[in-house]
């Protein structure tokens, strides 16, 4: 089973803006949380780092999971009927 | 309880409107709708035809509440899926709606994501030091409320949690489906809650298996390591244990995903050995067994008539206790490589409430890409979403359909 690249089923923008602000999320909530738990592993702050982190990671998953196996861009009702903004317009490349 | 829904009379013809009397002459506990032609001269293109006649039936329309405890997202996990295959089309978003709504519909079924019902959103959560595991971050009120009045026949403007964002979004109006599944951390964990659901499942999945799903999830991403990964399940582990763990003893089928025995030392996470555990005594729940029911059996089915490849397939079934519950365990180690070895297994198995010969091994054939295909995550998945389709129409079935008419004046 050949797995498209993520613009396998990303049609627009938005999905595009999504999947790569989830991407820089991951990264930088990595980095806070270890940054936190540096100063103290059992602290409120740095279990609730860790749990932005697993938040975030999962949401990307489910992102690349519509699109590539699902192969629909969920954002496909909403610019049907909102064609105009920045987050539909369809991106070639 | 009889449950007519009319949601706005736009969708009717134009010269039929709708009154709702205070008092009915039933003398049952139901509003009696009453449909009405207007003499006016406004109808338009000529339907001065027939009355509106319009029909309801009492006690047909209750929705049946399907309860999923998961760690793994909301409403788009595998498990849901198959579910909502199993009644029929696929589920999708709403239509028209929040993009980042975690709202699945079907003809069927809706499916709900608790992490909607968060009282806190992610900088609440961060300035109180509360995890979203935490009962502190959700508003079980609102919850008990909600799924009341939709089980009940009655719309209502939920909440969504946008999990790119971590805001809080504007509600979506939720009607009532034929059948709800509330799925997130938390489904059992409020007792009012709890008594609405007509079935409960929670999704048990150990912690080497764990740590093996969030390394395929998690390895591609930028700014992961196994470390982050395992810092991340640990960091979380207490507040699982203590609120979402507990959940586990007052589901009525338990599904266990554990490494599996077949292969010493795997650590890959791919071989599973998964076990569905079914509370014995459930109302319209009866639990699937092997060759001979509340009997111990142990089942290689690889031999003469079948061939497997390494590491084959094992299945054990019999009776236990679980939190003090009489249960039944029907358990299965190891994969599937090819059709015949599935449907040679579905064969043997009995109470799987299929409606034909080879119904599992179809639906299981239909979602080939989906995880957990080739062992028992996939098959008891398949088999519980068979389970619930015949607890559904053993509760739809058993309400006297009393058709009630109201015609025209």
């Amino acid at each position: 089973m050949t797995i498209n690249a993520m613009r396998g089923g990303a049609k627009y923008k938005g999905t595009q803006m999504r999947d790569k602000q989830l991407s820089e999320m991951i990264e930088k909530k990595v980095t806070e949380a270890k940054q936190v738990c540096e100063a103290d592993e059992t602290s409120d702050e740095c279990k609730v780092a860790w749990d932005e982190v697993e938040e975030v990671s999962q949401a990307k998953a489910d992102l690349r999971l519509r699109l590539e196996v699902e192969k629909k861009d969920h954002l496909e009702s909403f610019c049907l009927e909102n064609p105009e903004t920045e987050e539909c317009r369809v991106y070639d490349d | 309880m009889a449950v007519c829904s009319a949601y706005t009379t736009q969708s009717l013809n134009s010269t039929c409107s709708i009154s709702t009397p205070a008092k009915t002459h039933l003398g049952f506990h139901q509003k009696e709708v009453v449909f009405y032609r207007r003499s006016s001269k406004r109808g338009g293109s000529g339907s001065s035809s027939g009355p509106c006649v319009i029909t309801c039936s009492a006690g047909d329309s209750q929705t049946v509440v399907i309860g999923l405890a998961a760690d793994s997202g909301c409403g788009k996990s595998t498990f849901m899926r198959r579910l909502t295959s199993v009644f029929g089309g696929a589920a999708e978003p709403p239509k028209g709606g929040n993009p980042d709504s975690n709202t699945l519909i079907s003809d069927m079924t809706t499916v709900i994501c608790l992490d909607d019902y968060h009282s806190l959103d992610r900088t609440g959560r961060k300035e109180k030091g509360v995890t979203a595991l935490d009962p502190r971050a959700n508003d079980f009120d609102l919850m008990y409320e909600q799924v009341k009045a939709i089980k009940s026949g009655v719309a209502v403007d939920k909440p969504i949690y946008n999990h790119v964002t971590g805001l809080l979004d504007p509600p979506e109006l939720i009607k009532p489906p034929k059948i709800l599944v509330i799925e997130g951390l938390h489904p059992m964990f409020d007792e009012r809650v709890r008594d609405l659901l007509d079935f409960s499942i929670y999704l048990d999945i150990s912690n080497e298996v764990k740590f093996a799903w969030k390394i395929q999830r998690d390895m591609a991403e930028r700014g992961h390591s196994l470390e982050s990964i395992k810092a991340s399940i640990e960091a979380r582990k207490p507040d699982f244990d203590a609120y979402i763990d507990p959940q586990k003893k007052y589901a009525d089928a338990v599904i266990e995903v554990l490494p599996t025995q077949l292969i010493p030392d795997d650590n890959e996470g791919k071989v599973l050995r998964v076990r569905l555990i079914m509370k014995e005594g459930v109302k319209h729940f009866s639990p699937v067994y092997l060759f001979d029911e509340g009997s111990t059996i142990s089942w290689i089915p690889c031999g003469r008539k079948l061939t497997c490849s390494y590491p084959g397939i094992k299945f054990h079934y019999g009776p236990d206790t679980y939190f003090g519950n009489e249960v039944s365990i029907l358990e299965m180690d190891g994969q599937f490589d090819r059709l015949d070895e599935l449907i040679y297994v579905e064969s043997h198995l009995s109470n799987i409430s299929t409606k034909f010969y080879g119904e599992v091994t179809q639906q299981m054939l239909k979602h080939a890409d989906f995880p957990g295909s080739n062992n028992g995550t996939g098959l008891f998945q398949t088999i519980v979403g068979l389970k619930i389709r015949d607890l559904y129409e053993q509760i739809t079935s058993s309400k006297t359909a009393a058709p009630l008419e109201a015609t025209k004046a």
